[in-house]
């Protein structure tokens, strides 16, 4: 596995990879939907499936020493290692900005507020993409197009529920600076968190079986 | 019991338009095996099913190991080349050998070093750099570099001009007398006249002749007939009109002149055509 982390690394790796983890920093801008930073990854994770498709990547990797269903895990766990870098520098952002930022600035009014649950909220869209894409996109290498639509749908529906209910009287408390009902936020992020991981690892799991399937 | 480099039993793929027949061959240790058959035969379906590149049944067994149950091992015992060398074209050489090195345990970076200088390698150069022949020999390292006891190369030959292809032949035959096993698929059957010991021969996804060269290139003669009566008369296999009335193979010893391992092809596929 650890070879296979690393050619995913040195082969596959598309440059939007690094540039999309800058978008961490779209929370200092005030009053805007901030779940869309983790459309973002997705769209990295698209890119890099179809540079993976025009180099071949997946023939030449079966090639290679290692069992056909370990190459699914293997791109999963690095794009996983980029989310959770995401996920770290936009919660340092978030840090920078409620320490810097006036009060005033620091409720969203067109969508989450950048706070200590909304690194939860991002970890589920996440996840909601790593579910909807991965299994999709092993199942037919070739089509990278079609699963990214499906997942970015999926996305964005997610997104407009989550910007939705932020107007709810019951979401308020989720909306304030921090450290206020830091309680409830924990455990939002922890719940996020909890999701992402499951939603990853079934879809690693989803992945593996479609792809020991594929015909190369 | 014989320990083979290779050895395939009822190997299968249902395709909507096309089956590999419970397919069964072996290749020996230091053996050069060509595998041949028109276009569609089903010759890059067998090696990317013995890869598991594509999901198929049957079994597959590399100097013993279970290629479906121990697929790791099994692959660090096989060098496989699908064409040439079509992978990363951005990529320079030298960080591709680098990535494919962490790979194998057995990786020796000498030898590696020794087929590039062999092979004229520029590491530096990006695979986009390369002539489709330069591609095949960059595989060619790759895979010799790991110790493959065995190569799997699919229509390695393809891309390259004639002095490239003796090249190519004149490695194939050096890695022979090492105990390398080859399996190769190819259109160019005066590269299997210079190195293959057997002939597989595929037709339509079902095995037609899995034997020796030499049997198989004895065992045919070539006769051209005045007529198609005559033809028949001497039982002529898939007679076909040509320039000079009729041409067909016989079996026959002393009856018309060597047929070459194309002419073999020709007129065994026009047999099977009749046949159907």
């Amino acid at each position: 596995m650890k070879a296979l982390i690393k050619k995913e690394l040195s082969l596959c790796l598309h440059p939007t990879a690094f540039v999309f983890l800058t978008f961490a920093a779209l929370v200092f801008v005030p009053n805007y939907p901030y779940e869309v930073i983790f459309f973002f990854s997705g769209l990295s994770v698209f890119f890099i499936s179809l540079a993976a498709r025009e180099n071949g990547d997946l023939t030449f990797t079966c090639a290679l020493p290692v069992k056909k269903r370990s190459v699914p895990l293997a791109r999963i766990m690095v794009v996983a290692i980029f989310q959770i870098a995401l996920l770290v520098l936009t919660a340092l952002c978030i840090i920078v900005k409620q320490s810097t930022f006036p009060e005033t600035l620091l409720i969203n009014l067109a969508g989450n507020s950048a706070n200590l649950a909304f690194c939860g909220v991002g970890a589920l869209v996440l996840g909601a993409f790593n579910l909807t894409f991965f299994p999709l996109y092993f199942s037919h290498p070739n089509k990278v197009g079609v699963p990214f639509v499906i997942s970015s749908a999926v996305q964005f529906v997610l997104i407009g529920i989550l910007v939705a209910i932020r107007h709810f009287p019951f979401y308020a408390p989720l909306t304030s600076p921090d450290p206020e009902n830091s309680g409830v936020k924990i455990v939002v992020l922890l719940a996020g968190l909890a999701l992402y991981c499951i939603m990853t690892l079934l879809a690693a799991r989803l992945s593996e079986k479609k792809f020991e399937k594929v015909d190369l | 019991m014989t320990l083979y480099a290779l050895e395939v039993e009822k190997l299968k793929k249902v395709y909507p338009n096309f089956t590999l027949d419970a397919l069964s061959f072996v290749v020996e240790e230091g053996q050069i095996a060509g595998l041949i058959g028109r276009n569609g035969a089903g010759k890059s379906t067998t090696l990317k099913s013995i890869m598991r590149l594509i999901s198929s049944e049957g079994s597959v067994k590399v100097f013993g190991n279970d290629f479906f149950q121990d697929e790791s091992a099994s692959k660090e015992l096989v060098g496989y080349v699908g064409g040439g060398f079509r992978f990363y074209p951005n990529k320079a050489l030298s960080v591709i050998a680098k990535t494919v090195a962490e790979f194998y345990p057995h990786w020796d970076e000498e030898a590696f070093g020794r087929y590039c200088k062999e092979y004229a390698l520029v590491l530096s150069k990006k695979v986009r750099e390369l002539s489709e022949g330069m591609k095949i020999k960059f595989s060619l390292a790759l895979a010799l570099s790991h110790g493959a006891r065995l190569l799997i190369l699919d229509e390695p030959t393809s891309g390259l001009d004639p002095l490239s292809r003796e090249d190519f032949c004149d490695t194939l035959l050096s890695l022979k007398e090492r105990g390398v096993a080859v399996l190769f698929s190819t259109h160019i059957t005066s590269d299997l006249m210079r190195v293959a010991d057997k002939i597989i021969y595929l037709s339509d996804g079902s095995l037609l002749s899995d034997e020796p060269l030499d049997e198989l290139i004895d065992r045919y003669r070539l006769k051209i007939f005045t007529s198609l009566s005559e033809a028949k008369a001497a039982r002529a296999i898939g007679v076909k009109a040509v320039k000079d009335g009729f041409e067909g193979l016989v079996t026959d010893p002393f009856g018309g002149r060597k047929a070459t391992l194309d002419e073999i092809m020709i007129h065994l596929e026009c047999a099977k055509k009749e046949r159907t």
